[in-house]
């Protein structure tokens, strides 16, 4: 009985840790590489706006952005790389 | 397995069960919900942290096999009983045997690193800084490591005495010391 349990335990682990690396939160249908803009010119337009950006990585295709904006929000946001238009995230975190 | 009957002396106290449980399931639901919007993920990170902070209040005022002083042994002790598992005959632990008991600490320890680099990832201070968030999963994917090895040792310890642990975990009670045993 014991074993069993420990085998469901670790099988569960296993999936677990099978399960990738993208978020989920937002996907974009993005085409090959050389049609991206770069982040550079991301945080640039976005620094424009008045927000601080912390960091910009890549998730589900698109760009992920953490940064505070001009009110001082902690936002984490989507943009699609091609195009650099915001992507809206599956349910919008509130803060 | 031993019979209902051979089985009685009370080890584990509920608060001690409760609590182990309760980090078993809060932290798989905040390892479920590590990528979930809306803060459930944080708010699971709190009921962790809750958890393991009464459990280290209880490791100290808790009562006899809860107790950090009743089960941690030096190293040089660890050692000698790690030694002991490879030859026949083993000494049978009535609480946390050596190995077990620096299980714990790791897992302690770990899940306090997961729950203070989470929570400072949350502060606008340190909202996006790239090394908040690897000592976050690295200490999570280590913590998982830990459990893996943790359930392993339960297992094959529970094999070697003949006694299923992980229901000990459940109700609380053990075969009672056999001349032999370490109470």
């Amino acid at each position: 009985m014991q074993m069993k349990i420990t085998g469901a335990a670790f099988a569960a682990m296993l999936s677990l840790a099978a399960n990738g690396w993208a978020t989920g939160l937002a996907t974009c249908d993005t085409g090959p590489r050389e049609g991206w803009q770069s982040p550079e010119t991301l945080k640039q337009i976005l620094i424009e706006k008045g927000w601080e950006v912390r960091r910009i990585k890549e998730d589900g295709g698109c760009y992920e952005v953490y940064a505070l904006t001009d009110q001082g929000e902690r936002v984490e946001a989507y943009f699609h790389p091609e195009t650099l238009e915001p992507v809206p995230v599956e349910h919008d975190e509130e803060e | 397995m031993s019979s209902t009957e051979s089985r009685r002396a009370r080890i584990w106290d509920p608060l001690v069960r409760l609590l182990h449980w309760s980090l078993v399931g809060t932290f798989a639901a905040a390892w479920w919900t590590r990528h979930s919007p809306g803060g459930v993920h944080e708010w699971l990170g709190y009921a962790v942290l809750s958890v393991v902070a009464l459990r280290l209040c209880w490791g100290f005022v808790g009562t006899r096999h809860a107790r950090f002083a009743q089960f941690v042994r030096s190293p040089g002790a660890t050692l000698a009983y790690a030694r002991s598992l490879i030859r026949p005959n083993p000494p049978r632990y009535l609480g946390h045997n050596p190995l077990g008991a620096w299980m714990i600490v790791a897992l302690i320890v770990t899940t306090l690193v997961i729950c203070a680099s989470g929570w400072l990832y949350t502060t606008d201070r340190y909202w996006g800084v790239e090394w908040v968030d690897n000592v976050h999963r690295r200490s999570t994917n280590f913590g998982l490591v830990l459990v893996a090895l943790h359930i392993a040792g339960v297992v094959v310890t529970s094999i070697q005495e003949r006694e299923n642990l992980v229901a000990s975990m459940i109700h609380g009670n053990k075969r009672p010391a056999a001349p032999d045993d370490v109470a």
